[in-house]
């Protein structure tokens, strides 16, 4: 990093610190604390729900996984749309309508104590769990990409934001999210601009577009069959997408208090609606874009030199062992490949009219069979890394910062390091005010003292955020090597969320289940949850379907065999 | 439920909602088909 890249970077995020004090309001109660005394109007509340859902993970993670997989990702996101219209006329109103601090308290009513607590504790294990995988997800690509200590970032990635989270609860977190928002459009939309601009003369954004097409990374839609039949190992299809995420997105937003926590800081029932079907109407378009981001980034490496391995640390510890010729090989073996698509590739962007569709299409199936070859090679490349000990060979999460790092001017790479910070505490700081609530609500409150005024609750409810922030980047600090890092987080979340969301749609449309079928249950269908994970191959997407319909299935049985006892 | 509970923002009844939304994703699914098809 240049000089300039250091006070952008400075500059940003204490700006940011700033503003978080700055709009942080002495808060009377846990309710202006925890819910910004119900008063956000419905942008706000929009803009809190998406920079919540948007981690540093996303903006990393999703342009490389364009850039080795293609854009098909975006299907994951097809049954968000839906699922936040049946939130908006099932979930919210009641949520308003018993003024609940956290969705947990609803099942106390349902159902029984016991119930919220178990559900209560589910929650805060997983979201503990992914937000300290949130924390050490960004920080170690930025330690490995820029020699940083991984303890020291982990400390900053999560960290710093609990200055304004502890201090300025909710209001501050929504307040924040907002800039934070504005400062990583602003920086992707730059990344993606440099990405075209730096393309040869003569190729533009259409030109990127059909090389990116041509090489298989605009396959939007994908429909999951192969060889006659669906293939349910696939991740992301039409069908996965749609059903699976429909699941997935009702769960998340209907039943993770760190979404809910965010459309209940709304002033009416109708602003908490507002801000959560605009989310459905914007959320495929956003992610298109930023996937757009990654194809972009492909197409610029079709015309200048790519690594073979994007994570330049792994690269470098693999030539220090025995596998030192066998990757020089290689290495010299992609150059060449390389050399010959640039030659390729040229043409390719160029070529118009009846003869130039004849070029196109033999210069395509070149081209495709070079792609298969440098695929093959990076493959691989990941098998000596991981061959010579390394926990992590896969380097799709390195991808766009690699690029940011190597081909960005000054300036520029410290607001694109500033975005992954940024959009890291934008999410950390609503899991860590979420965390808190339900701690205090939902477990501190049934098991301390009655009686406790209004400002010793405060007191207790600040020391629970800076503690579970604390805790969270502990966390980061143990957590070891995961694979993908924006897939760990989604299957750890497919662990729970479906048996969460089967619990409430059990509270909600079951009312004739009580609260010992809906418990066990709830443990029945996580121990099915964790033993398809472990036993099969499914793609995690059905999991959040599958543990849905086992809880309710597995109550609606228990509720036929133990009625006395409910 | 309360009448603010039955009534949704903008529109008179939740159909609407539900048309719009599944609109816009039927036409997104449409674009991004066409999109892979000419690029491929």
């Amino acid at each position: 990093m240049r000089p300039a890249d250091w006070i952008v970077l400075m500059l940003t995020l204490s700006g940011i610190i700033l503003y978080g004090i700055a709009r942080s309001r002495r808060s009377r109660d846990i309710e202006g604390y925890f819910l910004s005394n119900r008063e956000m109007p419905w942008y706000i509340v929009l803009l809190s729900i998406m920079g919540t859902q948007a981690s540093a993970i996303t903006f990393l993670s999703a342009p490389g996984q364009a850039y080795t997989d293609g854009m098909r990702f975006v299907q994951y996101y097809f049954g968000l749309p839906l699922a936040m219209v049946v939130l908006c006329i099932s979930f919210v109103p009641i949520y308003h309508r018993l003024r609940l601090f956290t969705a947990y308290e609803f099942l106390e009513t349902r159902f029984d104590r016991k119930t919220r607590i178990l559900t209560s504790l589910i929650f805060l294990v997983s979201r503990a769990l992914s937000t300290g995988i949130s924390i050490y997800a960004p920080s170690i690509i930025l330690s490995s990409l820029l020699g940083w200590d991984i303890y020291l970032t982990n400390i900053v990635m999560g960290g710093l934001l609990i200055v304004y989270t502890v201090n300025g609860g909710a209001r501050a977190v929504a307040y924040t999210q907002q800039m934070i928002l504005a400062v990583v459009f602003a920086g992707m939309f730059l990344a993606a601009f440099q990405a075209v601009r730096l393309l040869p003369d003569g190729i533009g954004f259409p030109e990127a577009m059909r090389i990116s097409g041509h090489l298989g990374r605009l396959n939007v839609i994908t429909t999951g069959f192969k060889d006659g039949g669906f293939d349910w190992t696939d991740r992301y299809n039409l069908l996965s997408g749609t059903i699976g995420g429909f699941f997935l997105a009702l769960s998340y937003f209907g039943t993770d208090q760190s979404q809910v926590g965010r459309y209940l800081t709304a002033s009416s029932l109708r602003e908490s609606r507002m801000g959560l079907i605009m989310n459905g109407l914007v959320k495929v378009p956003m992610q298109f874009l930023i996937l757009l981001v990654g194809t972009m980034v492909f197409a610029f490496y079709q015309f200048h030199e790519a690594p073979l391995h994007f994570n330049r640390v792994a690269e470098e510890r693999v030539k220090s062992t025995s596998y030192r010729d066998s990757v020089e090989l290689l290495e010299t073996r992609h150059a060449m490949l390389q050399a010959e698509k640039r030659t390729l590739v040229h043409g390719l962007g160029t070529s118009v009219g009846a003869s130039g569709e004849r070029m196109r299409d033999s210069t395509v199936e070149a081209l495709a069979v070079l792609q298969r070859e440098e695929d093959a090679l990076r493959g691989r490349m990941k098998g000596y890394i991981k061959a010579a000990g390394a926990s992590e060979a896969n380097d799709t999460n390195y991808i766009f910062l690699r690029f940011v790092l190597d081909h960005l001017p000054a300036g520029l790479v410290g607001l694109l390091i500033a975005v992954i910070f940024l959009s890291a505490w934008g999410s950390i700081a609503a899991a860590l005010n979420s965390l808190a609530s339900s701690t205090i609500v939902d477990i501190h409150r049934t098991f301390a003292k009655p009686g406790a005024d209004d400002a010793r609750e405060l007191r207790i409810s600040k020391v629970y955020t800076f503690l579970w922030g604390v805790f969270c980047i502990l966390v980061a600090e143990l957590a070891t090597d995961m694979g993908s890092l924006i897939e760990a987080v989604n299957i750890l979340g497919s662990w729970f969320y479906g048996v969460m969301l089967g619990i409430f749609l059990v509270a909600f449309y079951a009312r004739r289940v009580g609260g010992h079928a809906v418990f066990y249950a709830a443990l029945i269908g996580e121990a099915l949850v964790i033993l398809l994970y472990l036993g099969t191959d499914m793609a995690w997407l059905w999991l959040n379907a599958i543990g849905a319909l086992a809880v309710v299935a597995v109550a609606l049985l228990l509720q036929k065999i133990l009625p006395a006892r409910n | 439920m309360t009448e603010e509970s039955e009534k949704p923002p903008l529109f008179p009844s939740w159909r609407g909602w539900y048309l719009l939304v599944t609109g816009f994703l039927l036409l997104q699914i449409l674009l991004f088909t066409l999109l892979t098809k000419s690029c491929a």
